[in-house]
């Protein structure tokens, strides 16, 4: 099968390139669409990814027009929000006045998500061909979604995690025990919130020389610091002039080695921590913050492995962390080993 | 049924959920009391209709966890925000206990339809001996949530939304179109002004019909939202002199769907009041199905309708019924009602009050915990800070009550409490400030 995934986020490009590698794995050819914007993101990447040399760049509003879309089998859409529609709308348009059959069109959520958050993020999708979710409990959310409206019958496929890597990237071998602190963007949402919590990190690390604490952005930050907002640990980490020896700040591009490496990983609701829990890494999702919507906690309500900071000390308890609720990571979406053949196979049956 | 209720509520929507609440127990002849903690801006004729169905107390929390005629309740029912349902049910729970005094069963619900952020409002209610959810649609959510969790026993009850009494139906209705406002949806001020224009537009081109906006609040009321600009004045920045038949009316809405062939609404609860009083409802679909809007919720109603391409008014008294299945899906169904509730409840008298719900978990979290005395004279502080007098000694009060013979809490609240604002200012630089 011939595939294109099309892309116009940074975040969108990276699941694209996971998403690409593991269809390839199963058979499919896939090239990769990519909008102007990203072409910084391309050289960067997050390490082990790299776009190929044959991304193609492109506006994917032109893209939908394009004879170039005639020409797969099928595209995977993972554009902002905004654009998802009109892409739909264009690109059934071009094939219409070209008299040709229009191209089976996928999407789905970029990452494993609950609630408001699951709706917000599927209505602009409705009307695709097929919808990809993770897992069961995002289809059972999508059926309520759906139920009784004239997108009752849409198509959908739980495929798994298919935008986080779940499979281990080399060997974690160090020498001293590290903990990742995965660190999101604006969250928690206040300066002084983060100040707070920058605080307890920091007494966390002096209390446990032997272990090295890494805060480990899962987003971009800007390139200058100067620019870096208080609302992040890595503002408070370079405004504090005596930063504990043992409490350092990561890369963006070295997060997936960076999490194999951990020996414990500690975040709020990043997405990398369900990375981090099905490589088997002890973790914990902070507990401080209760389950609020706009912190994406609801996400992790079920996790059974939510704990407040100061249950976390001395470290080493962390090593004796217990496993995440497995019906809870199942229903996510770790119970689906097959998702590229399942995605590959609905494919097949639309493009027939 | 020979049960004696209490409701506890104070802002404006929860003691209309509580009137709701009460005028369909009272067909049943279950006696119903109602507490309105005191609270600025809690619209008078809000209490003045509850007056009409039974007592009204106007207890603090504090009192009414003094109050000796406590006992006499069956059960408890609690319409308050997040933080302070979980507040009423620790504190109840303790007050009790220490004083050895009965444990009645308390419930707890929503006020009308819940449009977003169901799970963390889960999160606040767990604990509680019973939830009121509106449907099978809140049922489902409530289970997909739960569980494989340690709290996958919750008991929860549906009452539905049917909020009228049947029987208040008129069938002289006039040429009237009500639009029920709501205060953050939409939240844009843009998308509020282009609302409005669309209203006006089409009360210019129906003539023979009156458009009345009712607003969500009056200027001078509050509600759970803050109101950035009043409907009223978003009217005067739109549209400057609106047509003649477009106005704002006050007039409680019960009243006016009483009489009204339409009520229009982005995604208010008051479309199921319009059922009830046999008024049609209609939902306005301008702004499409949008989580922020609410507007997923009515996707399946067969009610939605674009405004802006009606041609006039009449055309959208041609929108069909609402879908029964759809109905059934989130609760507007007799089977979905306030006699689930009350059955409930009336099977829990008299048996053995079952052990309250273990709420502490390892690896769980849920914002109802216990509360921790020093956490509520930290937040107190806070208050202080951000000069926030009222939330102060409310928080000031409950962590007195859990410790009665901490003298700084004792002290720092005396201080709050002075009315001279000078006065008050020395005797909280004075007053013991909680250190943690």
């Amino acid at each position: 099968m011939r595939l294109a995934l099309i892309s116009d986020t940074a975040q969108a490009l990276q699941a694209c390139l996971r998403l690409a590698q593991a269809l390839r794995g199963v058979g499919a050819e896939v090239a990769l669409i990519t909008a102007p914007e990203l072409v910084p993101s391309l050289s960067e990447g997050i390490w082990p990814l790299r776009a190929p040399q044959a991304t193609l760049v492109l506006d994917p509003l032109a893209a939908a027009a394009s004879e170039l879309l005639g020409q797969v089998d099928a595209a995977g859409v993972f554009l902002a929000s905004p654009r998802l529609q009109p892409f739909l709308h264009s690109q059934r348009q071009a094939a219409r006045l070209r008299r040709h059959r229009s191209t089976p069109l996928f999407t789905g959520p970029l990452l494993p998500m609950t609630g408001d958050a699951l709706s917000a993020d599927l209505l602009p999708r409705l009307g695709y061909d097929l919808l990809c979710l993770p897992g069961d409990a995002q289809v059972e959310e999508l059926s309520w979604l759906i139920r009784g409206t004239a997108h009752e019958r849409q198509a959908h496929e739980a495929i798994g995690l298919w935008s986080l890597p779940t499979r281990p990237i080399g060997h974690g071998e160090v020498r001293e025990p590290l903990l990742v602190v995965l660190e999101q963007e604006r969250i928690p949402a206040s300066a002084r919130d983060t100040a707070l919590l920058y605080s307890r990190l920091r007494s966390l690390a002096l209390a446990s020389p032997s272990w090295q604490v890494r805060l480990q952005p899962d987003h971009p930050l800007p390139a200058d610091p100067r620019e870096w907002s208080e609302i992040s640990l890595a503002w408070h980490h370079q405004q504090d002039d005596r930063p504990p020896q043992n409490l350092q700040l990561g890369q963006l591009a070295d997060l997936p080695f960076c999490l194999m490496q951990a020996s414990a990983c500690l975040g709020i609701s990043s997405p990398w921590l369900l990375s981090a829990m099905v490589w088997g890494k002890p973790t914990v999702v902070l507990g401080e913050y209760g389950i609020r919507t706009e912190f994406n906690s609801p996400l992790f309500f079920a996790s059974g492995v939510m704990r407040r900071l100061a249950d976390c000390q001395p470290l080493e308890e962390l090593l004796q962390a217990p496993a995440p609720n497995a019906h809870w990571l199942e229903g996510l979406g770790w119970g689906i080993a097959d998702g590229p053949q399942r995605l590959l196979r609905r494919l097949q049956e639309l493009a027939r | 049924m020979s049960l004696n209720l209490l409701l506890v509520a104070d802002s404006d929507s929860q003691l209309l959920a509580c009137q709701a609440l009460a005028r369909c127990a009272e067909e049943q002849r279950v006696r119903v009391t109602v507490n309105a903690v005191p609270r600025d801006g809690t619209p008078a004729r809000v209490i003045e209709a509850l007056r009409r169905v039974g007592p009204v107390w106007n207890l603090s929390m504090r009192h009414l966890l003094a109050e000796s005629r406590l006992s006499n309740f069956d059960a408890i029912g609690v319409y308050l925000t997040g933080s302070k349902l979980a507040e009423f049910r620790s504190l109840y729970r303790t007050s009790r206990r220490q004083q050895r005094l009965p444990v009645r069963p308390l419930f707890c619900g929503f006020n009308g339809v819940v449009l977003e952020r169901f799970e963390e409002a889960i999160a606040w209610r767990l604990g509680y001996d019973l939830i009121c959810l509106n449907g099978p649609r809140d049922q489902a959510r409530l289970e997909l949530m739960l569980r494989h969790t340690p709290f996958a026993a919750q008991r929860t009850v549906l009452t539905g939304l049917g909020r009228n009494p049947a029987g208040a139906a008129l069938t002289e209705r006039r040429n009237r179109l009500v639009f029920a406002e709501q205060v953050v949806m939409p939240a844009d001020a843009a998308e509020r002004r282009r609302m409005v224009r669309i209203l006006a537009a089409l009360a210019r081109r129906s003539p023979d019909w009156e458009v009345l906006i009712r607003p969500r609040v009056a200027p001078h009321e509050t509600t759970f939202h803050a109101v950035r600009t009043h409907i009223s004045q978003t009217l005067l920045d739109a549209v400057g002199t609106p047509p003649a038949n477009l106005k704002l009316s006050y007039e409680p809405l019960a009243e006016l769907l009483g009489g009204a062939r339409l009520l229009v609404t982005v995604s208010s609860t008051a479309l199921f009041d319009a059922l009830d009083l046999g008024c049609k409802p209609v939902v306005m679909a301008d702004f499409g199905l949008r989580q922020d809007l609410g507007t997923p919720f009515f996707a399946a109603s067969g009610l939605l309708c674009q405004l802006e391409g009606a041609a006039d008014i009449d055309s959208l008294a041609e929108v069909p019924e609402p879908d029964p299945d759809w109905l059934r899906w989130v609760g507007y169904h007799p089977d979905c009602s306030t006699h689930n509730l009350l059955a409930a409840l009336q099977e829990q008298t008299g048996t053995k009050q079952p052990a309250p719900a273990q709420l502490e978990h390892p690896g769980y979290v849920i914002n109802a915990g216990e509360l921790a005395n020093n956490q509520l004279r930290r937040a107190a502080e806070a208050a202080i800070r951000r000069r926030d007098r009222q939330e102060a000694i409310r928080l000031l009060e409950v962590a007195q009550l859990q410790r009665p013979d901490n003298r700084n809490i004792g002290r720092r609240l005396a201080a709050l409490r002075l009315r001279n604002p000078l006065v008050r200012f020395l005797a909280l630089l004075v007053s013991p400030r909680f250190r943690p």
